[in-house]
């Protein structure tokens, strides 16, 4: 584009030219003025923000009343408090439990429903609604299932075992958090349907000429074609757990009103949980240092995913994404 | 692969799929049979009601002011969706169909606030609403919509991006300006893709809970996210699960109705969000 301008320029007369500027200047408002809502709103709603709590971890600061300087001292309490550790540590447990529970459904479920079958779209149906149930309404809706004398807990009976007291016992609660998330893995089911569903036939039909076994067929042509789609769910799914909130928010609540400790035990105190307990107990300088720290780890964990990327995502798919 | 081992594997591969269809439809199953569970043998452990008590609807409303809070959630969701709107399609528009300097590098910065937690923001923008005096209204939780998201210009360039070059380029050659290009031809033409990104935003508005539950106190201001998770509180200490039940029911019912008739929105809209990361 900007090649072709430059080459008609030179031929053509000064005041088509001045035209052409005209037209370019227009242009350029044009595209601001369409831009407009996003910029304001970066600088207002994100930028500021940002800046702005960056500047509050460093001091004593209440709402209403202006910000006094103390250094480090914040991160330095952080780091030395137990409840960060506590949340940090439940956070830890979902990642390494949680997401590849969730992640190994919702690829058995996307595998069993890729070739084109009838019934199909009824499974895929059936899958995905609990995702689109609003996470406190699972959160309650779970908390009724796995309370003492509950539905599964009298599905537990009936095999003669006795249930887990879920919310009153920490080794349970995060299980219990996780079996919710994994319930509502409908999105990433259809985002690995689709990737599956564009792994080409003739790959498979290759590795069977080679005389593959369904296990040999799913760990050399279907691992390697979706890797990129498993990377983006497992970088997102990374980021999201820092911030899961609403159904250990409802579970806690549930068992005891009052203070965010994440009942049982602290076993609920998410990282999101901690920082909201900080922000209301008027504690910003405190809950900034909080939001910084999660910034920081949201952008180390996706800075390490990117450069170790060719590791894990098969490189013959490289353009993809 | 001989007859017989086929047929088997498809058995196999349809009980695995029936057992998982079951396990993930029984707590649904569960919700509806609990909110019509008579108040005393909610109380108790009984899986199977004696009767049906239809009346728990009706007393879920007595008890709270369930009213007000669809009210006020109806409200955030309109408000929402139309600012969404509004402001996103010009933006997702200068980023697929206008050419400019640095755009690639305008648009990654754009991609990167998408992955920002609203924990890191929502510190400092409660001083902004709080010296605005804004809280306790909805105003915090509608106005930051009308000024562009992240994730729904991404969707909305995504299906513009399909959408026929010549044809626009055509109009351009006849002196539309950008603005009648958007109106008469770009929206539209994109019309599902808007609705896509209509439906993703109401359903963020029905089910947030974070944000109003910070910036709302007032009881008749809640909205249904939050009334439901005080509701279960107070249940959950008298036992009343079936209230809580009921609730939900409410809460979630607009939702999969809504899914059922956009059902192919949702699926591409889900699938576009995955595979172009």
């Amino acid at each position: 584009m900007s090649v072709a301008i430059g080459a008609s320029a030179r031929s053509v007369p000064p005041e088509r030219l001045r035209a052409k500027r005209r037209a370019d200047r227009k242009r350029r408002l044009t595209v601001l003025v369409l831009l407009s809502p996003w910029i304001i709103g970066f600088l207002v709603f994100t930028l500021y923000p940002i800046l702005n709590s960056f500047y509050w971890s460093f001091t004593v600061k209440r709402y209403g009343s202006p910000a006094r300087w103390v250094g480090l001292a914040n991160y330095e309490l952080l780091f030395t408090n137990d409840d960060l550790l506590t949340a940090l540590g439940n956070t830890a447990y979902l990642a390494i439990f949680g997401m590849p529970v969730r992640i190994g459904i919702a690829l058995l479920a996307a595998a069993l429903l890729v070739r084109k079958r009838r019934g199909n779209g009824v499974y895929r149906t059936m899958f995905y609604v609990p995702s689109i149930v609003p996470a406190v309404a699972s959160g309650a809706l779970f908390f009724f299932l796995l309370k003492e004398g509950g539905p599964l807990s009298g599905l537990f009976g009936l095999f003669g075992a006795d249930a887990p007291l879920w919310f009153r016992d920490p080794q349970w609660a995060k299980p219990a958090l996780i079996m919710v998330t994994t319930w509502a893995l409908g999105d990433l089911m259809l985002i690995l349907l689709a990737g599956l569903v564009d792994i080409p036939r003739s790959l498979y039909e290759a590795a069977e000429l080679d005389g593959a076994g369904r296990w040999a067929k799913f760990r050399h042509v279907t691992l390697p074609m979706i890797s990129p789609v498993i990377f983006f769910i497992v970088l997102t799914g990374l980021i999201g757990v820092l911030q899961s909130f609403d159904q250990a928010y409802v579970f806690s609540q549930g068992v005891r009103e009052g203070r965010l400790t994440g009942e049982p035990g602290g076993s609920l105190l998410t990282y999101a949980m901690l920082q909201l307990r900080l922000f209301q107990d008027g504690r910003i300088g405190f809950a900034s240092a909080m939001a910084w720290v999660m910034f920081l780890i949201t952008f180390v964990i996706t800075m390490v995913m990117l450069a170790t990327r060719r590791k894990w995502v098969h490189t013959a798919t490289e353009e993809w994404a | 692969m001989s007859r017989s081992r086929r047929i088997l594997g498809v058995v196999g591969q349809h009980s695995v799929l029936i057992g998982l269809a079951i396990i993930f439809a029984l707590p649904f199953f569960f919700m509806l049979l609990q909110s019509v569970t008579p108040i005393e043998e909610a109380k108790t452990s009984v899986l199977w009601p004696s009767t049906f008590d239809f009346g728990n609807y009706g007393e879920v409303f007595d008890r709270v002011p369930l009213a007000r809070y669809i009210r006020n959630t109806l409200l955030v969701c309109t408000l929402v969706v139309t600012g969404t709107i509004v402001s996103c399609v010009p933006v997702a528009y200068a980023f697929s169909h206008m050419r400019w300097r640095g755009r690639g590098v305008v648009f990654v910065l754009v991609l990167s606030t998408m992955m920002l937690p609203f924990q890191v923001l929502f510190v400092s923008q409660y001083e902004i609403f709080s010296n605005l005096g804004w809280l306790n209204t909805v105003l915090p939780l509608v106005v930051p919509s009308f000024f562009a998201n992240a994730f729904s210009i991404f969707l909305l360039r995504q299906f513009f991006l399909t959408l026929p070059t010549e044809t626009i380029d055509a109009a351009r050659a006849d002196g539309a300006s950008e603005f009648q290009i958007l109106t008469r031809i770009v929206v539209p033409l994109a019309k599902p893709g808007i609705m896509a990104v209509a439906i993703f935003q109401f359903l963020f508005a029905w089910s947030d809970f974070f944000g109003p539950n910070i910036y709302l106190s007032d009881e008749a201001n809640l909205t249904l996210a939050v009334g439901l998770v005080r509701l279960n509180t107070a249940a959950a200490r008298l036992g009343e699960s079936n209230l809580t039940m009921a609730a939900s029911v409410i809460f979630v019912m607009p939702l999969v109705v809504i899914f059922f008739f956009a059902q192919k929105i949702f699926i591409e809209g889900v699938t576009l969000t995955g595979t172009k990361g």
